[in-house]
């Protein structure tokens, strides 16, 4: 199991090599950073020529790429383009927890949901409940993100201007004076609470369709027949035989999913006023400041091969074939 | 005669599907008595295994349904008791091997585990207890080092070693009825002889009464002590080996008989039975094999008239054909040497 791991760690390694190379390259495609600047009559020449000399633009293409990566590497992704002073990590440090704080709670809740919904569906196939999950399903589906955000934003504030009650917060990550300890955290957990389950809603169809689908398949194969043949009870042959090997593809599924959501989930983390990741890589792309750009694509990436490698070790963990091939 | 341990009545299966109601079982009768091992025989489609599965519960239902018929095991009807009781029976006294164990073993759990699972099922025992127990069952369907192989997975074990473990999971709580279900076509020929020692020395130990399903005419030779002949789910014929080699008094069972390479005769070609199998959809009236059979030669009466089983001697020898006496003295051309030639696949 140890080696399966490090094996898989060490082929992360170049995967990220290639990320960088393309992150570096397409980004660098989108044209001259500072061709704005240029053009600006405010600035003088000498300004921008120092901003040029600073962050190595006047050399070839592939030594500011060596520039790059030595920044990114030694002085962890250095400074934004346009504001020499301050330092792109502590914009990413501060944003990606919350980001992470956003996915955790709205994936968690979400994988339990749709697993035990996707279960129960298959077992009772073709039933009221399997019905009922099967249309919430193609709702969630279908529902755009931006117009649940919006709606769930009314609902909640109704509800506080007629009852004076706050169950969730609207908008923002905290309330003025948060507290510390128990209370900064529940204070937190109401105002993440609907973007949450903004996301949550299409996790939870995606999770339950994936999970019925593959539990389907699984419960019609031999193995399962021979746990009845045997005499088992059938919650063990269901919720032992059938599901761990039905588990297989929904790790893929929300790995994916996960890795891809670090990447911000844009549009809700805009609408909640929510200091995340998302509205960090908007901010940064239309002010065209590419090094915060491409720092943010290398730690979604990383974020995108990590949760690729939790996958497969999780794969090892689930079915005992993968952990020696 | 001692009272069967398994008795099978009228009993029918349906599987509704898109393009129509399947009838995989047509009201199928036949007793299995203690100690004894049935043979049932029939090509793929037959109803061999449904008509099994059926009985302890496990075919898919929907799509399947049991639309009549009654089992009685050891007196208690099998169809009409409860959930709880049957799930008792099953695994328990009578237990099953599965054609395929490539894919009948669960993949994610270790082999010894999936055994001691069934020991569990049906016994209030220790864990320690349940693993000593399997290691003993493992040494004794002949798998080398078996506390070793205890704590392998399906993927470490070759095709031949699988069986052995489902037959060892079969016998783990010394079931009155074994049902083997093809327990060997999935196999190499030379696994296939070392299986079905395995399979008589578990029979031998547990002497239970075994129903050996397979479309294999030298197994039926080598194993049954009497047969069951199966045909578009209805039963054709039912008597002891030896009269089913030797006199045979269905068309069908000599259809079979006769498409089997013969080891003293240099032949060029192989003589199949002519035509298809029929839809189990839109079965053909009267006799379902009549299309086929070289004694209707388009007889009104095969076309028109569903042939019951019915005696032929006092033995209990039983046929389902109009014409079944046409086939008296007409040996079969297998009949010199019926278990030598019978040696491969029917």
């Amino acid at each position: 199991m140890i080696t399966y791991v490090l094996r898989r760690l060490l082929y992360s390694i170049p995967v990220l090599i290639a990320a960088s190379l393309l992150i570096f390259f397409s980004v660098s495609a989108m044209g001259d950073p500072l061709a704005e600047l240029k053009i600006n009559p405010l600035l003088s020449k000498q300004t921008v020529h120092n901003i040029e000399q600073r962050n190595h633009l006047d050399k070839p293409i592939i030594v500011q790429y060596g520039y790059w990566v030595k920044t990114a590497v030694t002085d962890k992704f250095g400074s934004p383009l346009l504001i020499p002073g301050e330092h792109i990590w502590n914009d990413l440090r501060r944003v990606l927890p919350h980001t992470l704080q956003l996915i955790f709670l709205s994936e968690i809740f979400a994988l339990i949901f749709g697993i035990g919904i996707g279960v129960y569906s298959a077992i009772r196939q073709y039933s009221f409940f399997d019905y009922v999950a099967t249309s919430f399903s193609f709702l969630g589906f279908a529902m755009p993100v931006f117009w649940l955000a919006l709606m769930l934003q009314i609902a909640f504030t109704d509800i506080f201007i007629k009852w004076h009650v706050r169950i969730f917060y609207t908008s923002g990550l905290s309330s003025e004076n948060p507290g510390s300890g128990i209370h900064f955290w529940v204070d937190r957990f109401q105002h993440l609470a609907l973007p949450a389950l903004t996301l949550m809603v299409l996790s939870i169809a995606q999770y339950s369709r994936f999970m019925r689908a593959s539990m389907l398949e699984v419960i019609n194969s031999d193995y399962v027949r021979t746990a009845r043949a045997k005499g088992l009870v059938e919650r063990r042959v269901t919720l032992k035989h059938a599901f761990r090997n039905a588990l297989i593809p929904l790790v893929t599924v929300s790995a994916i999913n996960f890795g891809a959501l670090i990447g911000g989930a844009v549009i809700t983390e805009t609408i909640f006023q929510l200091d995340g990741m998302g509205p960090y890589f908007i901010q940064n792309l239309f002010s065209r400041d590419t090094y915060a750009v491409m720092a943010w694509l290398m730690i979604t990436a990383t974020a995108v091969i990590l949760f690729n490698l939790i996958a497969d070790i999780l794969y090892g963990y689930i079915d005992p074939r993968i952990r020696y091939e | 005669m001692p009272d069967p341990i398994l008795s099978i009545k009228d009993l029918t299966v349906d599987f509704r599907t898109e393009d129509g109601v399947v009838h995989a079982v047509n009201h199928v009768t036949y007793d299995v008595f203690p100690g004894e091992t049935l043979g049932i025989v029939g090509e793929s489609g037959s109803g061999k295994s449904v008509s099994q599965l059926a009985v302890l519960g496990l075919i898919p239902q929907p799509p399947g349904r049991i639309t009549s018929g009654e089992a009685y095991f050891n007196g208690k009807n099998l169809l009409t008791m409860g959930k709880k009781d049957l799930r008792r029976i099953r695994g328990g006294e009578v237990a099953m091997v599965f054609q395929d164990p490539m894919t009948s073993l669960n993949p994610v759990f270790k082999i010894g585990d999936q055994i001691a699972e069934a020991i569990h099922a049906h016994n209030d025992v220790s864990n320690k207890a349940a693993r000593s127990r399997t290691i003993e069952l493992l040494k004794l369907v002949g798998v080398p080092t078996p506390e070793r192989r205890y704590d392998q997975y399906p993927h470490e074990f070759s095709g031949g070693m699988r069986q052995r473990a489902m037959i060892a999971m079969a016998i783990a709580n010394e079931p009155k009825l074994l049902i083997a279900d093809e327990p060997t076509t999935a196999l190499d020929v030379t696994i296939q002889a070392q299986i079905l020692e395995v399979l008589k020395k578990a029979r031998d130990e547990t002497g239970a009464a075994t129903i050996l399903i397979t479309h294999d005419l030298g197994l039926v030779a080598e194993m049954a002590d009497r047969v069951v002949v199966m045909y578009a789910g209805k039963v054709m014929e039912l008597t002891d080996v030896r009269t089913l080699f030797e006199a045979p008094r269905h068309p069908y069972t000599v259809g079979l008989m006769d498409s089997l390479p013969r080891m003293t005769v240099d032949e060029e070609w192989l003589r199949p039975i002519p035509g298809q199998p029929p839809s189990l959809i839109s079965p053909p009236p009267g006799c379902p094999f009549h299309p086929r059979c070289f004694l209707s030669n388009g007889r009104e009466r095969c076309r028109e008239e569903e042939p019951p089983l019915r005696p032929l001697g006092p033995d209990g020898h039983v046929s389902a054909c109009h014409f079944a006496e046409e086939l008296e003295g007409q040996q079969s051309k297998q009949v010199e040497t019926p278990v030598e030639a019978a040696g491969s696949k029917g």
